[in-house]
């Protein structure tokens, strides 16, 4: 049944000489370079393009714009493709879905019989018991109905990004209505965006073949050649940027809009938002209105004229208006028989050109009749037709049958308001239009064109310009005066064209009766039948939220395009109230968004330390903390461990968070903030800082060195910085205290240097006394180390004598070879986060953070000591004073295990067979010979005699509580 | 939420700019019944409406500011810093 190609035509985008193929289902299909994947079926004779949702009846191409759900397929892979919009590639694959075996024989087409046993709100009636076949009615159903699979085997294909961009205004929609606008507001020197669902601007004036006579000075050229009028002079215009092949698939607060472009999302913020998206058509409702062969006037249209496929043989065209009757002059044009035009009004208007050649060519214009039924079995072979009466009521008995074998639908439009209601403008149902049409906007959104439910080519072009106007003129409010008269001569020319259209308008009338037999769809998507909104009613959801919810009209792939203003007025005929008027909300995304352009390309930022490129020459083993990439190992954690312990090591701690504080009152904030006393710090002295919320829960600790009266330098944990700099300037906002607070983080880069030899290593590099007595223990001096200003700090993380050296981040790597190379007579090695974790946990150092919760207190976390109740008021105070009234309940304390085995965090600690606390950190300790750790346990258990019960790996451990540090206790080490 | 926040800083910004610090309320004195304080620690207003609140500009000027936000309609009334 293949169609032969129309000549071509200055309105086709197909390129004759340009043949492609691609595959469907296995078999070869030629195409033409600019073909849509459907139109090429179409050409090649398929006239079944997919099978419904719930009844798997055959469904045809129906809508031709990427609207309506009948053409989903599976390309190359990917699911529910639109094909009449997805353009041909050469070898491309595609695939029916939904479908078994076959497209042509789908064996659960017999669902369509048993539709009983699926009435509306089935799946919260049937399949309830027995509950035990939940399972198998749940996987039979989910074969059953669907919308094609995923193959999660897949590779994910990337490319996806993102784009943020601004515009003054923001034109959506590349129609006639927006093209206008877009050129008024550019010639009034704004800069605009206009963005365009299709590949190329004009709207519906691209597949338009008749010439337009009342257009002012573009009077009398055809529709796509006003089209490519447009496009010229916007394309002309240079502050006009054109987003092409987008879809804003919704608007959000602040002017946001989100777009997609193929696999761009791009986050477009305007100042002002001119709504030009147009109508759509969509169908009437009669009995077996899904049969394949039954078109929308659109879609019949686009196949003639942009890909030169002519939409059948012999036709029945359905109309209301003008547009169902240019539709069929322009038909009998491209060859094709008319059998009968079908339009529902009284009289035509005789002076119309396409009347007069319906006329001409002998074809039988019936008037005052309307469809009643779609006849044939696989596809349409003839149109059931009634007259009407007066008052637009159906005689049944004359009912006539015309054979053909296509049905245009030119009868209901339903204007594309959904992003006008998201992006806050209000909505009402118009009478006379017939249509839920843009009532009251926002003072920063426009509307123009086919959305304001006025279809008529002068008005939209004159709407165009004066929405384009008071979108510029809006964003220039001093200057409005001058111009004025400019908008009320559009808005007067505006209005005579209006009120002529609305004259002359009737809308096509809502025949469907509940009684009929065959099955009349109002949601194709979900396959929702007319009897089955009259039975939801029934039911008692007349209310159409509540109705949506029930029987699910306006769910599927096509989010109510196809149904909403028919659901709608069934649903306030049944409830008998007058508000036909409300549709169900429209909330983003308008289009379907695949999930892999809302998630964009994966963000993955990583930091490097400025010592990062000699870990990687020292060939260390890279892991990656928080967001930071640090050496775990160069050799072995244990190897490493015993170098530090018995020698000297070097570990790069450039990742601690640095920041400084100064000003007059920077030892008063620190008083506030830490639960230490700092003002009391003597310059050159460094003091532990523990730093608790108001409710008294440890949030940070680090250390803090007084340089100078002002000035203290802190360090906090690695991934902590951020929230502290802002936890600092938080209780400094406001609170009436002198100070700065500034990140050093990112400009510094430190190292520890640690272990017996530490101070002869160091000494060689620095003119500063390292000695015990000169540089004792917690004390800070400026220095210069290796030729690079230094600031020392003598602290001991790991338990060693040892310097944590800060220097400038572009010194790093000058320094950190400096002391390689001194340290080279001592064996010096550098030692990586494996090591440094069993080094502190020997030494029993708490990791805030690993070892502390969102529930841990100073007071539980043997933390006390720090914690200076005597002075004034601190952050943390009075929570902590109340855990200190309330007694302690747990207790963090050290653990040795007995035997050789190996605990880890997050292991039970177990009294009398019941968990009762936990292991924070654990690890074997070369020193200890064993392996040993720091473990949450309830108080009773912590003074308690009996050894401790750690569950590891289903056997239970014997450990002992060990009340002191497990290497050099006394810290003689450390401070030698 | 994609609106716009003017930050007395730095200008009308993005809110992704921004961080947000919850509602404005005035640390009580310690003197205050433990009840009080509870109160001060663990309830907040979460008023439908106009409500003051502590918000920091991450990405920006790194500073903290208090704006005075309509909750129901994202229509940020006023922006200033705390004295």
């Amino acid at each position: 049944m293949s169609t032969t190609r129309l000549p071509p035509h200055p309105a086709q985008v197909i390129d004759h000489e340009h043949p492609l193929s691609f595959t469907f289902a296995g078999e070869r299909i030629p195409a033409r370079a600019g073909d849509t994947i459907a139109s090429a079926l179409y050409a090649a004779g398929q006239r079944t393009f997919s099978r419904s949702f719930k009844y798997h009846r055959r469904r045809g191409l129906l809508c031709g714009a990427g609207q309506c759900p009948n053409c989903l397929m599976n390309v190359d892979g990917t699911p529910s493709v639109r094909t009449c919009t997805e353009p041909v590639r050469q070898g491309m694959r595609v695939q029916p879905q939904n479908v078994w075996p076959s497209l042509k024989h789908d064996l659960l087409s017999i669902i369509d019989r048993f539709d009983w046993l699926l009435p509306v709100g089935f799946y919260y009636k049937t399949f309830i018991r027995p509950r035990f076949l939940w399972p198998l009615a749940e996987k039979v159903l989910r074969r059953a109905a669907g919308l094609g699979v995923i193959n999660t085997q897949a590779e994910p294909k990337g490319g996806y990004d993102h784009q943020y961009r601004h515009t003054d205004i923001a034109v959506i929609g590349g129609g006639p209505a927006g093209l206008a606008a877009a050129c008024e507001a550019a010639s009034l020197g704004c800069q605009v965006t206009l963005i365009d669902a299709q590949p190329e601007l004009g709207g519906h004036l691209r597949f338009q073949t008749r010439t337009y006579a009342d257009i002012g000075e573009r009077s009398g050229l055809t529709g796509f050649e006003l089209a490519r009028s447009l496009r010229e002079k916007v394309t002309a215009q240079p502050n006009i940027d054109i987003l092409s092949s987008a879809t804003v698939f919704g608007s959000y607060e602040g002017g946001l809009l989100g777009v997609m472009q193929a696999k761009r999302l791009i986050h477009l913020r305007a100042k002002r938002v001119v709504i030009t998206t147009g109508s759509h058509e969509y169908p009437a409702v009669f009995q077996n209105n899904d049969l394949p062969g039954v078109m929308l006037g659109s879609g019949a249209r686009r196949l003639l004229h942009l890909y030169g496929v002519q939409p059948g043989t012999r036709a029945v065209v359905v109309s209301h208006d003008e547009t169902g009757l240019t539709l069929a002059s322009e038909l009998l044009t491209a060859g094709i028989q008319v059998a009968a035009v079908v339009d529902s009004r009284y009289r035509l208007p005789e002076a119309q050109d396409c009347v007069q050649q319906l006329h001409r060519s002998g074809v039988e214009v019936l008037t005052s009749y309307a469809i009643q039924e779609a006849h044939g079995t696989a596809h349409v072979d003839g149109a059931l037709v009634v007259p009407l009466d007066a008052r637009q009521r159906p005689f049944p008995h004359a009912s006539r049958f015309i054979p053909c074998d296509l049905i245009c639908l030119s009868t209901d439009r339903a204007p594309a308001t959904a992003l006008v209601a998201q992006s806050g403008g209000e909505l009402h149902y118009d009478e006379t239009l017939g249509q839920t049409v843009p009532q009251q906007l926002p003072p920063q959104v426009f509307c123009a064109g086919d959305v304001t439910g006025i279809h008529h080519l002068p008005a939209t072009l004159v709407q165009g310009r004066l929405a384009g106007f008071q979108a510029a003129q809006s964003l220039h409010a001093a200057d409005t005066s001058a111009p004025s008269s400019h908008i009320q001569a559009l808005q007067q020319e505006l209005d005579t064209l209006e009120q002529e259209y609305r004259h002359h308008y009737e809308p096509y009338p809502q025949l469907s009766h509940v009684w009929e037999k065959k099955k009349q769809f109002v949601c194709v998507c979900e396959d929702i039948t007319h009897k089955d909104l009259a039975q939801g009613v029934a039911e008692g959801f007349d209310e159409v939220e509540t109705l949506k919810r029930y029987s699910t009209f306006s769910m599927g792939p096509c989010q109510g395009r196809m149904c909403a203003t028919s659901s709608a007025r069934l649903c306030a005929r049944y409830a008998g109230s007058e508000l036909a008027t409300r549709t169900t909300t429209a909330r983003p995304p308008v289009t379907p968004v695949p999930l892999g352009v809302l998630a964009g390309r994966r963000p993955q930022p990583e930091k490097h330390t400025p010592l990062h490129h000699r870990h990687i020459a020292l060939g260390a083993e890279m892991m990656l903390l928080g967001s930071w990439k640090r050496p775990y190992a160069y050799t072995t954690p244990d190897e490493e461990h015993r170098t530090v312990r018995e020698r000297v090591g070097l570990i790069d701690v450039s990742t601690l968070g640095k920041l400084e504080v100064r000003g007059k009152d920077a030892a008063r904030l620190l008083d506030t903030v830490y639960t230490h006393t700092f003002s009391t710090l003597r310059v050159g002295r460094i003091r532990y800082g523990l730093m608790c919320d108001d409710s008294g829960i440890i949030i940070d600790d680090g250390t803090v060195s007084r340089l100078a009266d002002d000035h203290f330098f802190l360090t906090t944990t690695t991934g902590n910085v951020e929230f502290v700099e802002q936890w600092l300037k938080w209780w400094m906002a406001g609170a009436d205290l002198c100070a700065h607070v500034t990140s050093m983080t990112g400009g510094l880069a430190a190292m520890n240097i640690a272990g017996p030899n530490a101070r002869q290593v160091l000494s060689q590099l620095t003119d500063t006394d390292l000695s015990a007595e000169a540089f004792p223990y917690m004390a800070c001096r400026r220095a210069t180390v290796a030729g690079a200003p230094a600031l020392l700090l003598r602290i001991g993380f790991v338990g060693e004598t040892g310097w944590e050296i800060h220097v400038p981040a572009e010194c790093g790597e000058q320094v950190w070879d400096a002391i390689m190379t001194a340290g080279a007579e001592f064996q010096i090695v550098p030692f990586g986060v494996g090591a440094q974790r069993i080094l502190r946990l020997e030494k029993k150092h708490v990791i805030v953070g690993q070892d502390t919760d969102a529930l841990s207190n100073p007071l539980e976390a043997d933390l006390e000591w720090v914690v200076k109740f005597n002075k004034d008021d601190f952050i943390g105070k009075r929570g902590l004073q109340a855990i200190q009234e309330r007694g302690r309940r747990h207790k963090l304390i050290g653990f040795a295990l007995r035997d050789s085995s190996r605990a880890e965090g997050g292991q039970a600690v177990v009294v009398n067979g019941q968990p009762a606390g936990r292991v924070a950190s654990a690890a074997f300790s070369p020193t200890a010979g064993k392996c040993v750790g720091l473990a949450w346990v309830p108080v009773e258990v912590a003074s308690g005699t009996s050894p401790l019960q750690i569950r590891i790996n289903g056997t239970v451990a014997q450990a002992d509580i060990i009340d002191d540090a497990f290497y050099d206790p006394q810290g003689e080490r450390l401070r030698s | 939420m994609s609106f716009l926040l003017a930050c007395p800083n730095c200008g009308e910004r993005s809110v992704y700019e921004f961080r947000s610090g919850g509602e404005f309320r005035q640390r009580p004195p310690a003197s205050v019944s433990s009840h009080e304080w509870a109160r001060y620690l663990y309830i907040r207003k979460n008023e439908a409406g106009e409500t003051t609140e502590w918000w920091y500009h991450q990405l920006g000027c790194r500073r903290w500011f208090l704006a005075v936000r309509d909750t129901r309609t994202n229509l940020v009334k006023d922006t200033y810093e705390h004295d």
